[in-house]
Parts: structure tokens; C-alpha cells; sequence
């Protein structure tokens, strides 16, 4: 069954746009619309009917008269801190609830059966996704011995352990195709140590943006998750989950294509000792590449129809909302293209 | 794009920019959906003096299909990175 159409609309606004916000900038409000303020001088005035949900990557100052006509007109703001983490964001009053749907959805992640066998395929979604996006036989013995591993699992944390085994080998794998300067040699945050991780940790960033943003337009809570550890409290878990299968497609994947195609530069990275951050410069190429990279469309079997990798993200939260209240089983994204 | 009297440009530019960047004195462009569109050109009904003020609009069938050149300055449009 496919929801009703009309359900659809409301989640997918037919217009709007993601703006980004790259350089330090004032959002105030004027005549009920919006107006960037940026340090030139020269302000940018955006329709309010025209945005979906502005991305922060630097210095914003926001006041309060602002901040409700953004949530009067359903804007989520997500802010990145300097090194590409999510560092929070302002979402509009709740407008989509159902009592209907969070219940079950307490009640499906309560029961451990049911939650393991999510995570495991969201786990094994996740690596084939990351074989997918390599483009390589070489992580086949590795993929295998996940499948065989995975089963054998009885906790979350195990599960994770697994992935961490294989991601660490399909990172060892990337390395070698990448130039010296752009090579992760292994996975470090917080602070990102060098170009190849704070690339990483800006996309993975703003694919966990985006989820959330899909989320929001459902009834799901998004901190009742699936696989990732929720006894820690301040974590949106499930948006955290529903964005595991959808990395690969573009962390790693861009980081090869802007490796192979010479895009990035060493210049649009500051590196300094054990640290590694997005210059100006960089960040405006990287929402570039970002926005054209969401755009993007494939030929949906299902719907029919185009869908952009956006909206490939809406679909994955109506997946869960559909697993929730009908029972049809979730199977996590995969590229079938 | 709209052509009005001077008193009223001001209350014409600030509705119009709910709704669409603005890319040139009087010139106005941006997508909307059917009932954005209803709902733009409700407002300016009230705003403008129908006896004496003209708005003109161009509607294309998708973003793709419009092509637009620009000879001189930019002054502004429709750019979602800042």
C-alpha cells in the first residue's frame, strides 16, 4: 500500500529550497520575509515561502522575531560547528504528531528481537551500500564475513563492533585510492585530524541534517532508534540510524569522485597540527557539490516517477512509518541503479 | 514585473518578495506552487489600483525550460548559496 497522496504533499513541499548559509552572516526578518545580512554589505532578501530549511555552516546571528517567522513557516535551521559536526537545530513547533505511530514505534524498538533484526539490516544495508560506493571486489571477503558474523549477534553494541571491523577495512581500501594529502588513515573526530576525515565528517553531518529533516515531517520520534546506543540522552537515534545507509552514497562516494575528478584542493582545507577544518572556500564548493548531489534523480520502480536522493530520505522515514503501522517489513535503502 | 504608481511600489516589492527573489528593479522571479501563485496574486489584487497599475506575469512549465541572459550588472537572483 502507498500512502495517500495528499499525505505525500505535505511532506515533500512541492517548492522550497535548502539555502546555505557559508559565510558569517545576520538573518532578520523584514515585511514578513527574510533578509541575510552578509558582511559586504550587500543584503540578500529570500521568500519565505521559498525555503524549506537554511544550513549554517558559519557565524549567524538570528534574533528571536526572526526565529518565528521561520517556525510560523515551517523552517528548520541546522547549525555545523567549525568542524563540520552537527552542533544542533531549531525546528518549527511540532506539526506533524500521532499518538498512533510513537506508540508503536516504542513498542517495535522495546522488543529486542524485532530491533535486532532492524539493526543487523541496517548494518548490512550500510556495508553494501559502502562496497557499492567503492565500486571494488576487494571488500567481498570482508562483506561475507560480516553476513556470517552478524547473525551471531546478540547485542547493539555488538552489532556496531561488527561494522566498525568492515567500515575500517572499506576505509583502508578508499585510502589507497586517494592522493597522499586527502588520505584518512583511519577514522578521527572530533576534531577531524586531517582533510580526508573533516571532509567526512562535514558530509556525514550534513546527511544527518537532512535526515532529520525527513523526520520531522513524520510523526516518528526521532530519538527512538533502531541500532545506535540510546541510553545516552540528547541523541536523535533513529535519525542517526536512518542516515547510516545513506553516508556511503555520499561521504565516501564524493570523497573518491572529488579525489579522481582533482575538484578539491589542498587549499580549501585548514590543516594545522592534529586538526584538520573546511577553509571559506571549501565549504562554498562543498554545499555545491552537496546541493547538485542531492538533486540528483533516479528513476523510482515503485512510485513510478523521478525521485532525487532528497527525497529518497523522505521515502526511507515513510518506510518506518509504514513498518510502524502496517507491519510491512523495513528493508533499508540500497542503490538499485 | 509589475509597472504601479510610486505610492504604491513600496506595499507591490515588499508582498512580492514574501514569495520571489528579486532580480531587478520592478522585476521579480522564483518557483511557486499552483496555490502560492493563487495566494501571490490575491495579495497584490488588494495592494494595487486596478484602474491604474499593471503587473505582468510569465508563467513556465518548469524550471528547466526558462533560459535567461543577463547583459550588465547582475543586481540580484535567485542563488541559495550566501
Amino acid at each position: 500500500m502507498l500512502l495517500p497522496r495528499l499525505l505525500l504533499g505535505r511532506l515533500m513541499p512541492a517548492v522550497g529550497r535548502t539555502y546555505w548559509l557559508t559565510e558569517p552572516c545576520r538573518i532578520r526578518r523584514e515585511d514578513n520575509s527574510v533578509r541575510i545580512e552578509r558582511p559586504d554589505g550587500s543584503p540578500v532578501r529570500i521568500p519565505i515561502t521559498d525555503i524549506r530549511d537554511l544550513v549554517v555552516f558559519d557565524h549567524v546571528d538570528v534574533n528571536t522575531s526572526a526565529l518565528s517567522l521561520l517556525s510560523r513557516n515551517g523552517v528548520t535551521v541546522h547549525i555545523l560547528d567549525h568542524y563540520g559536526n552537527h552542533a544542533g537545530h531549531f525546528s518549527p513547533a511540532e506539526s506533524m504528531s500521532s499518538a498512533t505511530v510513537v506508540r508503536r514505534q516504542v513498542e517495535i524498538t522495546a522488543d529486542e528481537e524485532q530491533r535486532l533484526a532492524v539493526a543487523r539490516s541496517l548494518v548490512l544495508a550500510t556495508a553494501e551500500n559502502l562496497r557499492w560506493a567503492l565500486d571494488t571486489d576487494l571488500l567481498d571477503s570482508a562483506l561475507e564475513a560480516l553476513k556470517g558474523a552478524l547473525p551471531e549477534c546478540r547485542s547493539n553494541d555488538a552489532i556496531m563492533g561488527q561494522e566498525g571491523n568492515f567500515r575500517r577495512t572499506a576505509w583502508a581500501v578508499l585510502d589507497s585510492r586517494l592522493p597522499p594529502w586527502l588520505r584518512m588513515n583511519g577514522r578521527t573526530r572530533r576534531p577531524p585530524t586531517n582533510a580526508g576525515n573533516a571532509f567526512v565528517s562535514y558530509l556525514n553531518a550534513l546527511v544527518y541534517a537532512r535526515v532529520l529533516t525527513a523526520l520531522r515531517s513524520t510523526p516518528l520520534h526521532p530519538a527512538i532508534g533502531f541500532l545506535h546506543a540510546d541510553t545516552d540522552r540528547r541523541r536523535n537515534t533513529l535519525a542517526l540510524d536512518l542516515a547510516e545507509p545513506f553516508k556511503p552514497l555520499f561521504a565516501e562516494r564524493l570523497l573518491r569522485r572529488a579525489a579522481s575528478q582533482k575538484h578539491l584542493k589542498e587549499s580549501d582545507f585548514e590543516t594545522d597540527v592534529g586538526r584538520a577544518s573546511l577553509s571559506k572556500d571549501g565549504r562554498k564548493k562543498i554545499a555545491a557539490l552537496v546541493r547538485e548531489e542531492l538533486a540528483t534523480t533516479v528513476h523510482h520502480r515503485g512510485l513510478k516517477r523521478k525521485v532525487s536522493y532528497e527525497e529518497l530520505m523522505h521515502l526511507e522515514a515513510l518506510k518506518v512509518v509504514r513498518f510502524c503501522l502496517e507491519g510491512t517489513p523495513y528493508k533499508p535503502f540500497r542503490p538499485w541503479w | 514585473m509589475y509597472d504601479t504608481a510610486v505610492e504604491r511600489n513600496p506595499k507591490v516589492l515588499k508582498t512580492c518578495r514574501k514569495y520571489l527573489h528579486w532580480t531587478q528593479r520592478s522585476v521579480f522571479q522564483g518557483e511557486l506552487s499552483a496555490a502560492q501563485y493563487r495566494a501571490l496574486m490575491a495579495a497584490l489584487g488588494t495592494v494595487i489600483d486596478p484602474e491604474y497599475d499593471s503587473i505582468v506575469t510569465y508563467t513556465a512549465r518548469s524550471p528547466e525550460m526558462v533560459e535567461s541572459a543577463t547583459l550588465g550588472v547582475a543586481l540580484g537572483g535567485p542563488g541559495d548559496i550566501l
